[in-house]
């Protein structure tokens, strides 16, 4: 835990010690409606940090939804028992008994309790999409949380003689803006801005409200846009990159821009960040202190503090004890926009919509190296307008999965045992698609 | 597309905008299809947060405007293809 008088978070309008968190936190975990669980909506990330905060005080498990629709809150509803969700926004609906916080950061003279939290406690379930189109939760406790964080700030020497100024362009309710922008003030020499950060004229204006040394931490998706503008930063210690593999020479073209150094961060929703590495200086993956790899035939087995044995989808090649490679990813699994889905789950929904006799999810070739490329789709519905299917799956799927077409055809081109093999695809797209 | 906005014509600098769109984001549809005051995001288009950077990018590279997110405009602008386009005509730099 840090000092009383640590920064925690930094907003244009205040500045958040812990001293100040833990006596807020506990004046909302007073507030919060009884309840087994909750679905943190907040807007603001320090309001996130805090209702995150504020709940473990009052022993609720926290569900992280990045899909915030009525649809999927009911579905969680459903799943979990009594749920509420919480919100900072009074003008957000939610179809759930629902709790508006109004945080109160005068802190009395003092300091408040330092919680003991049990490190096998969950304290928190995320969410990603299985291989038949179910979201599949994953518990997190908090000896794996915090211990995570607190690998990371040793991994990259984040210590509290210079803590750092964290600047995120990543949601709170992604494991990975989690973990950085949420998690880490609470265990590291780091402080997080508070607010919204996305485009580069915003990312400039916040890098340029918090002291130095500054961290940036973004994808590969935001960093190939900054380098498309001719943006000045103030100086920067790091840029941290996640969510998709970073290129080389994109590394090497922003350290060069900014002066700075580019970080990235290896990890999985199912076991938060394991390793990290600095871009240029190669392949090699380092994992962090603590965190184990081996490779088990086609996919490995990560362990770490708190963690089970945990198969992660990814073939690698271990080095040494500390160092690995990664050589290839399972291929049923896509990423887009820093979005993971897995192909033959989005297929399943695809080929549950009323009307829709068959279908099939087909990913451009290029969408590795152009991050903002677009799904598209195969169907044989008859009865059913591609309108009409794409509302369907704007209901079911994550948007940036949505395919930005989809053709009509009249039988996919299966073999005998149902498979589509990737040639007979490549064949129809090659008629169809681009002719 | 919705009907309810069928017959309300494009603008030339509307025109303008929508052929940058459908350029940037390799929207399938044509640029003239793109009704002025039918929704951008989530319905309509149904273009998301990744097409609203590139879009920006594109925004700034061209007419020199630079969208934040703080500006509670936002939500205003990117409501529709006139929002935007009458955003991009009040702030750009000749």
């Amino acid at each position: 835990m840090r000092d009383p008088g640590a920064v925690l978070f930094r907003s244009a309008e205040r500045v958040v010690t812990a001293r100040t968190f833990l006596h807020a936190a506990h004046r909302l975990a007073a507030d919060l409606p009884a309840a087994a669980s909750i679905v943190n909506l907040c807007r603001d990330r320090c309001h996130f940090a805090l209702a995150f905060a504020a709940s473990v005080l009052r022993g609720q498990t926290n569900l992280l939804a990045s899909d915030r629709s009525a649809r999927r809150l009911r579905a969680l509803a459903d799943e979990f028992d009594d749920l509420v969700s919480i919100s900072d926004d009074p003008a957000a609906p939610s179809p759930l008994p629902h709790h508006l916080m109004s945080p109160a950061w005068d802190a009395p003279a003092g300091d408040a309790a330092n919680p003991d939290i049990e490190g096998g406690r969950i304290v928190a379930i995320v969410f990603t999409s299985g291989s038949t189109g179910t979201a599949v939760a994953h518990p997190k406790r908090w000896g794996a949380l915090a211990a995570r964080s607190l690998a990371a700030g040793a991994h990259f020497g984040w210590a509290a003689a210079h803590p750092a100024s964290l600047v995120g362009t990543v949601p709170p309710q992604h494991m990975y803006g989690f973990e950085t922008t949420v998690l880490l003030p609470l265990h590291a020499a780091v402080s997080s801005w508070c607010g919204t950060a996305f485009y580069p004229a915003d990312i400039r204006r916040a890098l340029g409200s918090v002291p130095a040394p500054r961290l940036l931490v973004t994808t590969p998706l935001q960093i190939r846009a900054m380098l498309q503008t001719d943006l000045v930063l103030p100086p920067l210690a790091s840029i941290v990159s996640a969510t998709a593999p970073l290129d080389a020479e994109m590394a090497a073209a922003a350290e060069r821009r900014w002066d700075t150094e580019v970080l990235e961060i290896f990890g999985a929703t199912e076991m938060g960040s394991i390793a990290g590495r600095r871009t240029i200086a190669g392949e090699a993956w380092i994992t962090y202190p603590g965190v184990k790899v081996s490779r088990v035939d086609d996919h490995t087995l990560v362990a770490a503090p708190f963690l089970a044995p945990t198969r992660l989808n990814d073939v690698i090649d271990v080095l040494s004890g500390e160092r690995f490679r990664l050589l290839g990813r399972r291929t049923d699994l896509i990423k887009l926009g820093g979005r993971r889905a897995s192909l033959s789950g989005l297929n399943h929904i695809l080929t549950g919509i009323d009307g829709v006799a068959d279908g099939v999810f087909v990913a451009p070739d290029d969408h590795v190296e152009r991050p903002t490329a677009r799904m598209m789709a195969f169907v044989v519905a008859p009865t059913c307008s591609p309108d009409a299917i794409l509302a369907a799956l704007r209901e079911r799927i994550d948007p940036a999965f949505l395919p930005r077409r989809i053709i009509a055809v009249t039988a996919l081109p299966r073999d005998e045992v149902g498979k589509l093999p990737y040639q007979a695809l490549a064949a129809l797209r090659a008629r169809l698609v681009d002719p | 597309m919705d009907n309810q906005f069928k017959d309300t014509p494009q603008r030339p600098f509307e025109q303008e905008v929508a052929r940058l769109m459908v350029e940037v984001l390799y929207l399938e549809v044509d640029a003239t299809e793109i009704q002025p005051e039918a929704p951008l995001f989530n319905e309509g288009l149904g273009l998301d947060s990744i097409d609203a950077l590139e879009l920006a990018l594109e925004i700034s590279r061209h007419y020199g405007v630079d969208l934040k997110s703080d500006d509670e405009r936002n939500g205003n602008i990117f409501a529709s293809l006139r929002s935007l386009a009458g955003h991009i005509e009040a702030c750009r730099t000749p």
